[in-house]
């Protein structure tokens, strides 16, 4: 943010912005109604506002069309009310972004809140949300986001998220499986010569979000699914199984 | 008199003219001229100052830097804030104040169950009086005013520095579905009513109060 002579801006409750970022690392939400959020993101608030978290509670009916992630409840709370709401996230960059009757992936660490006009469903890529709908959401990244379209092959730990586009697959460089030494890496895991034999490819028609570090952001959940989901699905463990 | 210049907004430059600043100790990256590092024991507030720092264990390490030419602040990278005073008293963490001008008194002040969510202790300190502070955030802070029309409530994560006739009270948000863990994550809040600004950063420390 820049320092004018006169010192910082100083906001209020009527200057910050309605929907927009405030600088680029703090989100600024308009609320009348509800937004969900991720829980401890909010910074600061005017106005009157109430957490719910998502389990039992008045907005049962919400949650019940909204929300479709039974292992992330415990990481997102619903924001009620009426009033000018800050969002920010450990100094990472905030974007917003509107979908419209659209789909984006994205991993579930990096989306902060999004409008009740959008729903949220687990993805079958473990630790990757889906949105569908239409709304705003608004999302974290460690450095700012830039858009690329298929056919791409990306760093696994630079990937943000998908909108539109068919689901990634593994790639791997074929010198990564040749030869003795591919032999031991392939079998054991051990070696590796550039950290770049591997990567997520993405065909079709759609839009590839990737952030400027590979840094990954911690995530709050792995994104697995209950193990009572049983085989063929991804990211169920049966108990005493290896992955 | 001092002045103050940001470089960039990580780096704070100040030039001397034979006159002293009190910055945090160990903040100094780089300077040119004639400059000497003094350390002052206890806030450089006397042995009063010493006695309530020890006791209340707002411990702020502080030195004097005295003499002419430029000197240059930076504390890992932090973003830093300029606030100019006059006359009013500015809130602040220890922790979180770079750089004062000699105009400035600082003190230490109780702020009761805010700085015990915090982790930060039960007291704060205060700068008061005519000239610039300059303050550290993660990441660049936003200023936002209060009025008595429109009170602030603040994470106590994301809170930084307030200036103003300010009220301020900590409230708990700890209900029955709390304690069978549907927690909000925003249980712990700063009201602040009355007239002033408060400076959050968009980040939060980790708090005890903070995940639940």
């Amino acid at each position: 943010m820049t320092h004018p002579a006169g010192g910082p801006v100083v906001h209020d409750a009527a200057t910050l912005p309605s929907n927009d970022n405030v600088n680029p690392y703090a989100f600024s939400v308009d609320l009348e109604g509800q937004w969900f959020l991720q829980k401890g993101k909010m910074i600061a608030y005017y106005g009157q506002i109430d957490f719910h978290a998502i389990g039992h509670g008045p907005l049962d009916h919400l949650i019940a069309a909204n929300f479709h992630s039974p292992l992330h409840a415990s990481a997102w709370v619903v924001a009620q009310g009426r009033g000018k709401m800050l969002l920010a996230d450990r100094a990472y960059d905030i974007n917003s972004y509107d979908l419209d009757e659209g789909n984006l992936t994205i991993r579930s660490g990096n989306l902060l809140a999004f409008q009740p006009g959008l729903t949220l469903k687990q993805s079958i890529i473990p630790g990757f949300l889906t949105l569908l709908g239409t709304g705003k959401f608004v999302a974290a990244s460690n450095g700012a986001v830039h858009f690329v379209e298929p056919p791409i092959r990306v760093d696994p730990q630079a990937l943000v998220g998908w909108a539109d586009c068919p689901s990634p697959c593994h790639h791997y460089d074929h010198a990564y499986m040749r030869g003795v030494l591919g032999g031991i890496r392939a079998l054991t895991g051990l070696g590796g010569a550039s950290g770049e034999e591997h990567q997520f490819e993405f065909s079709g028609a759609g839009q590839v979000l990737l952030q400027s570090t590979e840094q990954l952001m911690p995530e709050a959940d792995t994104g697995g699914v209950p193990a009572s989901a049983g085989p063929g699905v991804p990211g169920a463990q049966r108990p005493g199984s290896r992955s | 008199m001092a002045v103050f210049r940001l470089q960039g907004t990580r780096v704070l430059a100040v030039d001397l003219a034979g006159d002293a600043v009190k910055a945090k100790k160990g903040a100094m990256v780089a300077y040119d001229g004639e400059v000497t590092f003094k350390k002052m024991t206890g806030g450089g507030e006397g042995l009063r100052g010493l006695v309530t720092r020890r006791i209340t264990g707002e411990a702020m390490a502080v030195m004097e830097v005295k003499g002419t030419g430029t000197v240059y602040f930076a504390d890992r990278a932090t973003e830093i804030n300029l606030v100019r005073l006059t006359g009013e008293k500015l809130h602040v963490e220890a922790s979180n104040l770079l750089v004062t001008e000699p105009s400035l008194r600082t003190g230490t002040t109780f702020t009761g169950l805010r700085g015990a969510s915090q982790g930060n202790g039960l007291f704060t300190t205060t700068v008061e009086g005519a000239g610039q502070a300059a303050i550290m955030s993660d990441g660049p802070a936003i200023v936002l005013r209060v009025t008595p029309g429109t009170p602030l409530v603040v994470d106590p994560g994301a809170y930084v520095a307030h200036t103003g006739n300010l009220r301020q009270q900590l409230r708990s948000y700890v209900g029955l579905r709390t304690l069978i863990g549907e927690g909000s994550g925003e249980s712990f809040r700063i009201h602040f009513e009355g007239d002033g600004l408060v400076y959050v950063q968009p980040s939060e420390r980790s708090t005890i109060g903070g995940d639940v």
